[in-house]
């Protein structure tokens, strides 16, 4: 179903459930995933995944149509996730890097990288990017997503994006080979 | 030496290498998540429906306003707010005959004692509603049968 007759449909309040049951459906991978790769862990990942579905729930009817759907449901979910880590470290009066710490500690214990180690290495070096950084990273890395669109979904400039980006890649590959060094 | 690692020359994932989530968690997501969505937005009653459709500011100047018709009409039909006539204004309308043959039917046991001694300088309350100066009255008292008579 697009976007678009999703929208038509959850306005009429007799159709409204079965729009929004067909939006989770469409989105809910997505979602899932961007969400993940900032938390690490599936429980927390789960939460924040319905928590934006919630909110995509309470707000979808004032949803102006400045941008596409798509975004707007990737916007959500990033302050989600900025929010939950931010909370997190306010919670536990906990540093940046201890939650790096954490979140590699999670990674490390993951059974899929076994015997990666260069994966494992890119993953440990991700995560010791600030919170901020490490989205636009996995926007541009993992998604593809075009520095447009990603304008959109951190109200950030295209420059500061791709600034971001290009600062990122270079810590990472600056990572990995003072620790291959040091390996 | 090892060649020193560049991002773009790594094969690059479509995912981080991450666990995957539990079997048929993406069939089971929606139907949480409507569960959730039902939970926290409960169907308004059908009578008070209208008023979900209102704005917040809406709503807010509906509450003042009825709240403010309430003290109103509890003031207006209150009976504490009607106006008490003022018991001398009251008897004043009274022809004096009346009270006088008022005053020789019922029992209220006046004995011409009681009215002599009620002393002249003051403002009486005999004086707002009789209208009558101390030989007027003394006049009247004199021409009724003695006390033993309709005692």
């Amino acid at each position: 179903m697009e976007d678009q007759e999703i929208l038509i449909r959850f306005r009429d309040p007799a159709a409204r459930n079965v729009a929004f049951n067909q939006l989770v459906r469409k989105y809910q991978s997505k979602v899932y995933w961007h969400v993940r790769k900032m938390v690490i862990d599936h429980d927390d990942a789960d939460d924040l995944t319905q928590d934006v579905f919630i909110k995509v729930w309470n707000h979808l009817e004032n949803f102006r149509q400045d941008a596409s759907l798509y975004t707007w449901i990737y916007r959500i979910a990033t302050n989600e996730c900025l929010s939950f880590l931010s909370s997190k470290r306010r919670k536990f009066f906990l540093p940046l890097n201890d939650v790096g710490a954490e979140l590699t500690a999670k990674i490390e214990a993951d059974e899929s990288l076994a015997g990666d180690v260069v994966e494992l290495k890119l993953q440990k070096a991700i995560l010791r990017l600030p919170d901020k950084q490490r989205l636009v990273f996995n926007l541009r890395y993992y998604d593809e997503m075009p520095y447009e669109q990603m304008a959109e979904v951190t109200g950030t400039s295209v420059g500061a994006l791709k600034a971001s980006y290009h600062h990122a890649a270079k810590k990472i590959e600056q990572y990995i080979n003072d620790e291959s060094i040091t390996d | 030496m090892n060649k020193p690692f560049r991002l773009d020359e790594h094969r690059r994932r479509p995912q981080p290498p991450l666990a995957p989530p539990p079997d048929r968690y993406f069939e089971q997501l929606p139907m949480r998540v409507m569960q959730r969505v039902q939970a926290t937005n409960p169907a308004p009653a059908a009578t008070w429906g209208w008023l979900s459709a209102l704005s917040a500011p809406l709503r807010t100047a509906l509450a003042s306003a009825v709240v403010l018709g309430g003290f109103a009409a509890s003031f207006l039909l209150s009976p504490e707010a009607t106006i008490q006539p003022v018991a001398s204004t009251s008897l004043a309308q009274v022809p004096r005959e009346e009270l006088v043959q008022y005053l020789m039917a019922s029992e209220q046991r006046v004995t011409l004692s009681d009215l002599a001694e009620l002393p002249a300088a003051q403002n009486l309350p005999t004086d707002t509603y009789l209208h009558a100066s101390p030989d007027e009255l003394q006049e009247v008292l004199d021409g009724q049968p003695s006390e033993e008579t309709y005692l």
